[in-house]
């Protein structure tokens, strides 16, 4: 491919038209919640764009990153990423293997050195000089600093690759960290969740690929798009919570009648994701309509939170036993929960004005605030060990 | 409180099928007054419910044209009974009920979807004097 060429054109010569790009321009609009009349204009930046190249890194993680985004319910829209992006290094994807494969990332970074992107899912073992994972006989630690020294950004996609995730979890033998531990120096983005929601990773790429900048990032680099609200604040059953009505058991009156899943563990209040307006599976469900509490997959150390099955006034900090005793009264915890929800809303919008006022080094803030949120989560999390 | 009740569900999305209404009007006449002046109601950022939606959709009634389009999946669109409003429907999946990936209100003379884009009409043209280049006149490709 010639360097001039733009993806209109390679597009165009696999048969695919300008109305794909219009087509898939609204639905990231949408997905992004920029307004409709953009969709024009993202098209005609998608078109023009290069081809972007892309080297996807695998390090401590189960694939299912790679699975929701490339077995989603609807491929045909949110795998067309695939059509605009080359993607030089992938472990599970590619054809190539052993030498040949290493042979095509480093045969990439030299040819689109400071242009390619690179996306990591799992996270990297830290401990022991990174012993615990290699490849082709390098580390995760060292193939992580080798391929991004020359890449334009980082996108870490998945839990494990944004906050450390379960092989972070306690008493994490390996030394897993976050990517943002390790790279300094480049912007960054988080796409949490276990797994991230396949439209979360495709609309971010596309529009890093359209406008060529981030988009706006929270107080822990993730997309505001996706993780601006919390999956209670969009959560159907939220008018139950309200009133006050609570399943008390997964086989009860309340249960079967589809009240509020709180007292179940439910972690919907504190979780930002976008499961229960885009929902899974094509838009079909998401796991607190399928009668399953939010387990909060989205945020750091959720795995360590005090259990999943435990409400939140049991297991984090002070502030939830407030909301506990509440929900032991009954109906006032709905407007106490749903304010202490929107005060840590606010908090994260204040913490990302600085990320979302920049805009060409959009990341360096915002890992920042990364990092002080991290540690105050990892506070409360102690906080909330001792008092358990 | 009857706690053995199912709770009707929130009333606020039909609620909201009123000014979305009012909202096509404004922007039906700002269309009559200047032809390029199209206006796109994104209905997935909204909290309608399946009844809400339901209700708009007959409330707007369907008019003369359908589409169906095979781009990147199948795209329904069709005119409403008001000429210039257009209900469109891209599918997350295949077949009968599969579930809305993305549903506009458009309000426009043509939803832009529909139209041929420029470089895809001249590389159309290039490819056709091509392909009737090559093949002799009459002759099948």
């Amino acid at each position: 491919m010639s360097e001039a060429t733009v993806l209109a054109d390679v597009l165009r010569r696999q048969g695919v038209s300008r109305r794909a790009f219009l087509k898939y321009a609204s639905f990231v609009t949408s997905l992004m919640a920029l307004p409709p009349a953009l969709a024009p204009a993202l098209a005609e930046g998608l078109a023009k764009a290069r081809r972007q190249a892309v080297i996807w890194l695998s390090f401590q993680e189960c694939t299912g990153c790679t699975e929701s985004l490339t077995r989603s319910f609807s491929p045909s829209l949110e795998e067309l990423i695939f059509e605009f992006i080359s993607l030089d290094y992938h472990h599970t994807l590619q054809a190539a293997s052993g030498e040949a494969a290493e042979a095509a990332r480093r045969q990439s970074m030299h040819d689109n050195a400071g242009r390619y992107i690179v996306v990591v899912d799992g996270s990297v073992p830290a401990a022991d000089g990174g012993v615990y994972s290699t490849i082709a006989g390098q580390t995760n630690l060292a193939i992580l600093q080798e391929t991004v020294a020359q890449a334009a950004a980082v996108v870490a996609v998945g839990t494990c690759a944004a906050f450390g995730g379960l092989p972070g979890a306690d008493p994490n033998p390996t030394g897993a960290v976050a990517v943002s531990r390790l790279v300094t120096g480049k912007p960054l983005i988080n796409i949490s969740g276990c797994p991230p929601m396949p439209q979360a990773m495709a609309g971010t790429l596309a529009h890093i690929l359209a406008f060529g900048k981030l988009p706006e990032l929270d107080a822990l680099g993730r997309p505001l798009a996706f993780f601006g609200e919390t999956i209670h604040d969009r959560c159907y059953r939220r008018p139950y919570y309200e009133r006050g009505m609570f399943a008390r058991s997964f086989d009860d009156e309340g249960a079967r009648h589809g009240w509020c899943l709180y007292e179940l563990g439910c972690k919907g209040p504190v979780t930002y994701n976008a499961c229960a307006s885009l929902k899974w599976n094509g838009g079909v469900s998401f796991p607190v309509q399928s009668g399953h509490g939010c387990i909060g997959c989205s945020e750091p150390r959720f795995w360590d939170r005090g259990g999943l099955y435990r409400p939140l006034s049991s297991a984090t900090a002070s502030s939830g036993k407030v909301i506990g005793i509440a929900a032991a009264a009954g109906v006032a915890i709905g407007a106490g929960a749903a304010a202490l929800a929107r005060r840590r809303r606010g908090a994260s919008a204040d913490a990302a004005a600085p990320a979302r006022a920049a805009t060409a080094d959009a990341t360096a803030p915002a890992r920042a605030a990364t990092a002080d949120a991290a540690a105050a989560d990892r506070a409360a999390a102690g906080s909330a060990a001792k008092e358990d | 409180m009857d706690a053995l009740t199912p709770m009707r569900a929130p009333a606020f999305g039909e609620a909201l099928a009123a000014p979305l209404l009012h909202e096509v009007l404004r922007a039906l006449e700002s269309l009559a007054r200047d032809a390029s002046h199209a206006t796109v109601i994104d209905l997935r950022s909204l909290p309608l419910d399946e009844a809400a939606r339901s209700a708009l959709r007959g409330r707007l009634g369907r008019g003369e044209v359908e589409a169906t389009l095979d781009v990147a999946g199948t795209t329904r669109i069709e005119e409403s009974a008001y000429a210039g409003v257009w209900w469109v429907c891209h599918l997350a999946a295949e077949g009968a009920g599969a579930a809305a990936a993305l549903e506009q209100i458009v309000v426009a003379r043509v939803p832009e979807l529909l139209l041929a884009h420029p470089e895809d009409v001249a590389e159309a043209a290039q490819r056709l004097a091509g392909e009737l280049a090559a093949t002799p006149c009459g002759a099948a490709p």
